[in-house]
């Protein structure tokens, strides 16, 4: 009897310090990653408060000795050539990836409900032909784009920019939607025409509501992928009034290569507003991942 | 090879109605209008280039953009590149490159889901914190990490120091046999947080009662994952792990911001060097055949690219 109770209760210590072990590996690895992830931003953050000098010590000053906002006080002047550029930088940016996001979620939305919904001939071609666009790079049309640009007088002009980031956030976008809408029974908008809408009015009173989280995922997507782009701006803006934030603060850097507190200022900054539209709305980009992605 | 094969899907779709294809096509003229503006839109900015490209990788082009001035050379730049000896160093750096980055970034994502799946206290202040490298820009991400890797006031390096590991703090990115291998930390950075969130999705569709009753069962912790919730995350996991293959394979920004494929080209992969021989040393010929090469290869990637993406299609066509 009681050795019957006693191996139960030794199976029992077993089992737990097992998972128990489980468990504090998860969070020692957890304490890992969040260093990993953490302390490049951190070191970013306590940078950018230093003085040129403090920043150039060594061994470096773990925390500045007379911490200032100067970098950022002369990145966000409009009255000084730095603050000038810098706001100009970011309104550039944030012009582009705007109307880039809204014309995405414009030409997105009903491609990804057509090829949801309806069984026309070459639906399957043209998803794919949509999807394969992922997969090659930048790089590859530069050259014929660059030429394409200029001899539709694009060149130097934000619209090129626009145009051409549409069509690297339309193939994500799409798929991401098209799971979407493949996850609303077609039940409910049979039933909304049978009351008499039509298909459009159907559409946009029954099925849009309900996919709003993929809407939003498709439109955080885009506007970040606008956001953080810089080869094409590299390559088709040369007027300095023109540039967008990457590309604005690699020629500023590329000159004035020893200012790091105002490199990581500046880079601090131009991750603010992207982190901040993302925390806000990750829910949703994770929803619509689980049921636009994930969930076949 | 993909349009191949979309192209036959399509043509057995239409085998029941063949009097008529298109009496059909015309039947759905109206579905058509919305996907013409994303058609139009692909058509304009990749059709078009890839066109040009393939007919720029057959001529010889002089420097600027001066392309009426080219001449017709047939193969020649096709065998320049692959005689070359760079061609060979680029390709093995693209291949350690992207299979480490792959790699490394799918197994730190998926442990982190694995890890968060649980709930505790401040578990979504710490998913929300890890998810931050993967929307910062890539510019601002090479910038922190170079100057982190910095050989005089890197904090790295000031670390090593004052642990007395060295005695005068490493230099990462300048050094030949490290560079690459810095680069990919970098990558992996700003990339496992992707695979974070996708493995987390996956993570919700496992069924609860099944882990459940595999408990009852006697299946222990790593039972439980091995033969109840892997199995269910097959399919996300090929899709994360071919978009994470394919945006490594395409990288460019922090190998060329950071290092610019140095030092002496220890750091180039396939993008940076085509960047390099079109826009560096205006080779736009050579550059161009480089592009149809890599272009070969993801068609042939793109074929489980495509596959994996629409997998769903394929279960409810056969069913």
């Amino acid at each position: 009897m009681s050795t019957i109770a006693e191996a139960t209760a030794r199976g029992q210590t077993r089992r737990r310090m097992r998972i128990d072990g489980w468990r504090w590996a998860g969070r020692i690895f957890l304490l890992f990653m969040l260093l990993y992830t953490a302390v490049p931003m951190i070191w970013m953050l306590i940078t950018s408060i230093k003085s040129g000098f403090a920043a150039t010590q060594f061994p470096p000053q773990w925390w500045p000795d007379e911490p200032t906002l100067a970098s950022y006080q002369k990145l966000l002047d409009p009255q000084n050539s730095v603050g000038q550029d810098f706001l100009r930088f970011f309104w550039n940016s944030l012009f582009v990836s705007t109307v880039t996001t809204i014309l995405s979620v414009i030409v997105a939305v009903p491609a990804a409900y057509a090829f949801s919904r309806f069984t026309f001939p070459g639906r399957n071609f043209l998803f794919f032909a949509v999807l394969l666009r992922n997969m090659f790079p930048a790089v590859i049309f530069l050259v014929p784009l660059f030429i394409l640009m200029r001899a539709i007088g694009l060149v130097n002009t934000h619209g090129s920019l626009i145009l051409t980031y549409l069509t690297f956030g339309l193939p994500l976008a799409i798929w991401l939607l098209k799971g979407f809408y493949d996850n609303i029974p077609v039940q409910l908008e049979q039933a909304a025409r049978i009351d008499g809408a039509t298909r459009f009015q159907a559409f946009i009173m029954i099925v849009m509501p309900l996919s709003t989280p993929g809407i939003i995922a498709t439109a955080i997507y885009s506007f970040i992928g606008a956001w953080n782009e810089y080869i094409y701006a590299y390559t088709f803006l040369s007027k300095n009034e023109q540039l967008t934030l990457p590309v604005g603060i690699q020629r500023f850097f590329s000159e004035n290569t020893t200012d790091f507190p105002g490199l990581m200022a500046a880079s601090f900054m131009m991750s603010v507003p992207v982190v901040v539209l993302f925390l806000v709305l990750q829910r949703y980009f994770v929803r619509a991942l689980t049921e636009g992605a994930v969930k076949h | 090879m993909t349009i191949v094969t979309g192209k036959t899907e399509a043509r057995r779709k239409l085998q029941p109605v063949r009097s008529g294809a298109l009496r059909n096509i015309w039947a759905h003229r109206a579905d058509y209008a919305y996907v013409l503006p994303a058609i139009a839109v692909m058509l304009v900015v990749i059709a078009y280039p890839i066109y040009y490209t393939i007919e720029l990788s057959f001529y010889k082009t002089p420097p600027g953009l001066q392309l009426r001035d080219k001449t017709f050379i047939g193969f020649d730049n096709y065998t320049t590149i692959l005689t070359s000896e760079v061609f060979w160093k680029v390709t093995w750096n693209t291949l350690i490159w992207t299979f480490g980055s792959t790699f490394i970034s799918f197994v730190l994502g998926f442990a982190t889901a694995l890890a968060l799946h649980r709930d505790f206290v401040g578990r979504g202040v710490l998913r929300a914190i890890l998810i931050i490298p993967w929307v910062i820009s890539a510019v601002a991400a090479s910038y922190i990490w170079k100057w982190i890797y910095h050989s005089d006031f890197g904090i790295i390096g000031a670390v090593l120091v004052g642990l007395g590991l060295t005695d005068r703090p490493p230099n990462f990115i300048d050094n030949v046999s490290t560079v690459l291998p810095s680069l990919i930390v970098v990558n992996i950075w700003r990339e496992f947080p992707f695979a974070m969130i996708m493995m987390m999705a996956g993570l919700q569709t496992v069924p609860e009662q099944l882990l459940r009753a595999a408990k009852v069962d006697g299946a222990n912790a790593w039972q439980r994952f091995w033969h109840v919730t892997f199995p269910h995350l097959r399919n996300v996991s090929v899709v994360t792990i071919l978009l994470l293959a394919v945006a490594n394979f395409n990288s460019f920004i922090i190998p060329w911001i950071m290092t610019a494929g140095g030092p002496s080209n220890a750091s180039h992969i396939w993008i940076t060097h085509i960047y390099e021989l079109a826009f560096g040393r205006q080779r736009w010929g050579v550059a161009s055949a480089y592009s149809v090469l890599l272009f070969l290869i993801l068609m042939a990637l793109g074929y489980f690219y495509v596959r994996a993406l629409s997998g769903n299609e394929r279960k409810e066509g056969s069913a």
